[in-house]
């Protein structure tokens, strides 16, 4: 086969816009934090979750532990969602708990 | 402009998305970049990527949408690229870009079944009179290989999930087996064989208007029923196939898609049996007792959060395979002789199908729509 002649590669990505988002700054401390728990509706999500917010109510003085159930584990969150556990927790904890 | 793009021999005057690779095997080229679905694809040019431009409108910058998950813009020529790649004639073009903006209308959720540990892929299915006008296969083997337009249109649709939706196996694609389903799969209806009016017909669209039917799925299961000559029997078949515990539908619920073969079709619509008959009885009837889905309670009690919260969840309850015959997607595909039909099961709940005209225009809106002696107000 005779590649001599020109030819060109042609890259099949397309191009990619996004804003770069940087991590929430972590915090020091859980005491008189709000917790919230989004569960993502996987069949043993709320399993784990509960598990881990017994252990957490234990070793910390947590002001709040907040429960959210998305409608399913394939589907986001809808906005109405994010905004409010952004707007009523401090710190978020999910799970998938397959 | 393209932020992540392999850029090694690039003289400035060529677009940022094309290099000079004179002396290389462009096949080579492709695969070391992982550009391809792993078959060799067919190698762009300036002028068979402009063929397919033109055959989408022109306007190459043109933005037909982003694809998930790695949400990549989908240009007039990035399409044509993947297209090309893929082996398609420039009058597939349509077919494709109608498929894709489908699957990116945000209830059909395509960011989730790129990604899903599911074996699900986007099936397509055509209905109209582009079928014959590109050649697409609707009869012996349709959803096999061995039709161009069937094979890339598939193709090209994959292509595009995996350059521009990065759905890579391993990486954003977390699909534990895959499936054969997500190299191609693309059919059309053989309308001219099926007893019944065509499925986009069904849904309010004119005869004369061309469709793609996309559904997140599996690959097609077969109903193997030769003796029966009735609905009944035929049905039940299927009904046989589509009670199986392990799919998405069982424990998920969601939407599926029926196959019949023209002879199936035949000797139901012989009784008198409409489409809506048809999907009715199988809505009615294809259903598990809870008690089977839950193992009984064996492993810990089940509630099981993908079914609607409206069902009964006794042992003894009997839960269907999809909530209403609305969610049964019913075609008619295959050759004349062969008493072999197929369930597709979906992808449960997660997934919505979308029906799209290839020219985008909307259902006619005009009075009441009538199938088979049946309106609907």
């Amino acid at each position: 086969m005779n590649f001599a002649t020109p030819i060109y590669g042609y890259d099949p990505r397309g191009s990619v816009v996004a804003d770069r988002l940087s991590l929430a700054p972590r915090v020091a401390s859980l005491d008189g934090l709000r917790i919230g728990v989004l569960d993502n509706a996987k069949m043993k999500a709320r399993k784990l979750l509960d598990g881990t917010t017994d252990i957490l109510r234990r070793d910390h003085d947590l002001a709040a532990v907040n429960y959210y159930l998305k409608e399913g584990f394939s589907y986001v969150a809808t906005p109405e969602m994010i905004a409010e556990i952004a707007a009523n927790n401090d710190v978020v904890i999910t799970a998938i708990g397959d | 402009m393209p932020n992540d793009l392999a850029v090694d021999h690039r003289p400035d005057d060529l677009p940022p998305d094309m290099t000079s690779i004179s002396g290389v095997d462009p096949q080579e080229w492709y695969a070391e970049r992982g550009y391809t679905d792993g078959l060799p694809i067919a190698p762009p040019t300036p002028e068979t990527v402009a063929a397919v431009v033109t055959a989408l409108g022109g306007d190459p910058d043109f933005q037909e949408g982003r694809v998930p998950p790695r949400w990549g813009v989908l240009s007039r020529r990035t399409l044509a690229i993947n297209i090309v790649m893929a082996g398609c004639r420039p009058e597939y073009a349509p077919v494709v870009r109608a498929a894709l903006k489908a699957m990116m209308e945000p209830h059909f959720n395509l960011n989730a079944i790129q990604a899903t540990t599911h074996v699900v892929a986007p099936l397509t299915i055509v209905n109209g009179p582009i079928r014959n006008a590109i050649g697409m296969n609707a009869g012996h083997g349709a959803f096999g290989p061995g039709n161009r337009a069937n094979a890339t249109i598939g193709r090209a649709i994959r292509l595009v999930m995996l350059n521009v939706g990065g759905a890579q196996p391993g990486v954003l694609d977390k699909s534990t087996q895959g499936t054969p389903a997500k190299y191609t799969y693309c059919v059309a209806e053989n309308e001219e064989e099926s007893p019944w009016a065509p499925y986009h017909v069904e849904h309010g669209y004119r005869e004369t208007a061309s469709t793609v039917f996309v559904i997140g799925a599996e690959s097609n299961h077969n109903i193997n029923s030769p003796l029966p000559n009735d609905p009944e029997g035929i049905l039940n078949d299927v009904i046989s196939t589509m009670t199986t515990v392990g799919h998405n539908n069982a424990r998920a619920s969601g939407h599926c898609t029926v196959v019949l073969s023209p002879e199936h079709a035949r000797s139901i619509a012989a009784h008198g049996w409409t489409r809506h008959d048809v999907r009715c009885y199988l809505q009615m009837y294809a259903t598990n007792k809870f008690g089977v889905l839950a193992h009984d309670h064996k492993y810990g009690k089940v509630y099981n959060r993908h079914l609607p919260r409206w069902y009964r969840r006794q042992l003894d309850s009997d839960i269907p395979i999809v909530p209403s015959p609305d969610n049964i997607h019913l075609f008619v595909v295959g050759g004349t002789a062969g008493r072999f039909s197929s369930f597709i099961p979906g992808w449960g709940h997660y997934n919505n199908p979308v029906l799209r005209a290839i020219d985008g225009e909307l259902p006619t809106g005009h009075g009441p729509i009538c199938v088979d002696g049946t309106c609907y107000l």
